[in-house]
């Protein structure tokens, strides 16, 4: 008799306990992690959120809302002594960037390149590698995802960057 | 041609880490064991695991006999993981990991000792369960993609980080348990808070498992 009390005991315990992992996994953890909301609990929440932000940075779709066509950006860099920085654009497919930088240094390391969208390899492709006090140029990109510079200071002091670009894209900044 | 691999290895870590991989090679023990022990005390999967494990355990040769056979589990995975280049789906371990913290519910509730007439060997279950959380830490440790100057010392160091994060862990999780033990409510929250434990685990093997299925 005791002995069934306690089986009732322990399977209502394992019970309530998937009950509410599946609650909290349907209404909450799965719309929030991976985007997945069956019962739209999770969009009314707001904790769809993460994903669709992420989805826009990726595939620039509001890209053209964000910024007049035809506007520059230009922003100032400091690469620190020894270390390098990444200043990326969010670019879709065939979509065209025009830029200029240059240092207040002298010559330095760059690679021009971009990673495809949704990619986790760790792949990217370079567009031009270097070593420069300045540069001016553009490139159309070759799939969606993340576009711009990586450079690398070997010097033993700090460098300014300074950035002029325009044309298709949604600034992802540094990185 | 140094530097583009540098760059390809970068991809796919937090910033800052990132930053350190990117103008670092060599050994570098300090950073490493940094690495290790932020993993273990933010690595909320492993901290349910130890809650489950030290729940009734209140001597401290115990404590001192569970721990350290989850940490030789762990410690040999991590090491042979990385250094034998197994890989292995992080998400299919994530989602062992949270059955571990299942598995430990339901022990603590006396369930296998219930159903089965007695307990597994929970010493044994503990080694076993310490041999996929280091296969966890070492599919995390291999997402850096470590050059291999200064691997072995380097592995070495994020062991002992991850020793030295477990041990702070243990600390806060021990003082808080024997704290609370000492009151009436411990043992009238014990069954819940075991029953919660579970649904944490079940949840976790969830979330792992949906990833695995999606991605």
């Amino acid at each position: 008799m005791e002995s069934n009390q306690e089986s009732r005991s322990l399977i209502k315990a394992s019970v309530i306990a998937f009950a509410i992992a599946i609650l909290a996994l349907v209404f909450f953890i799965l719309p929030a992690e991976y985007n997945l909301d069956p019962t739209g609990v999770g969009k009314q929440l707001g904790l769809t959120v993460f994903n669709e932000n992420q989805a826009a940075t990726n595939t620039g779709a509001q890209g053209s809302s964000e910024k007049a066509p035809g506007e520059q950006n230009s922003v100032v860099l400091t690469v620190p002594a020894g270390k390098g920085i990444e200043y990326k654009l969010s670019v879709q497919q065939f979509k065209k960037v025009n830029y200029e930088w240059l240092t207040d240094g002298g010559e330095i390391y760059v690679d021009l390149h971009g990673e495809p969208a949704g990619d986790t390899s760790g792949y990217f492709e370079s567009y031009a590698i270097a070593t420069l006090p300045e540069m001016k140029g553009s490139f159309t990109a070759p799939f969606d995802g993340s576009h711009g510079w990586y450079w690398k200071n070997t010097s033993s002091k700090d460098m300014k960057i300074q950035l002029l670009f325009d044309g298709d894209y949604i600034i992802e900044g540094l990185k | 041609m140094a530097l583009a691999s540098i760059e390809a290895f970068a991809h796919g870590v937090d910033s800052s880490t990132r930053n350190f991989l990117e103008t670092h090679s060599g050994v570098q023990i300090i950073p490493f064991m940094y690495i290790g022990a932020k993993h273990m005390v933010t690595g909320y999967d492993h901290l349910l695991f130890l809650v489950g494990v030290l729940f009734f355990l209140h001597r401290s040769r115990d404590v001192l006999l569970y721990v350290s056979m989850f940490t030789i589990g762990h410690s040999v995975t991590l090491m042979t993981g990385v250094l034998a280049n197994i890989e292995v789906n992080a998400y299919l371990i994530d989602a062992i990991i949270g059955l571990s913290v299942v598995y430990k519910g339901f022990d603590n509730l006396g369930g296998f000792k219930h159903f089965f007439g007695k307990q597994p060997n929970p010493k044994v279950a503990v080694l076993i369960f310490g041999l996929f959380h280091g296969f966890g830490l070492a599919t995390k440790i291999q997402e850096f993609q470590l050059p291999g100057d200064g691997l072995v010392a380097n592995l070495l160091a994020f062991n002992v980080g991850v020793e030295l994060g477990q041990f702070m862990a243990l600390l806060f999780i021990l003082l808080t348990i024997n704290y609370w033990r000492k009151h009436e409510s411990f043992n009238r929250f014990a069954k819940t808070t075991n029953t919660a434990l579970m649904s944490a685990g079940f949840m976790l093997v969830g979330m792992q498992l949906t990833g695995y299925f999606i991605n």
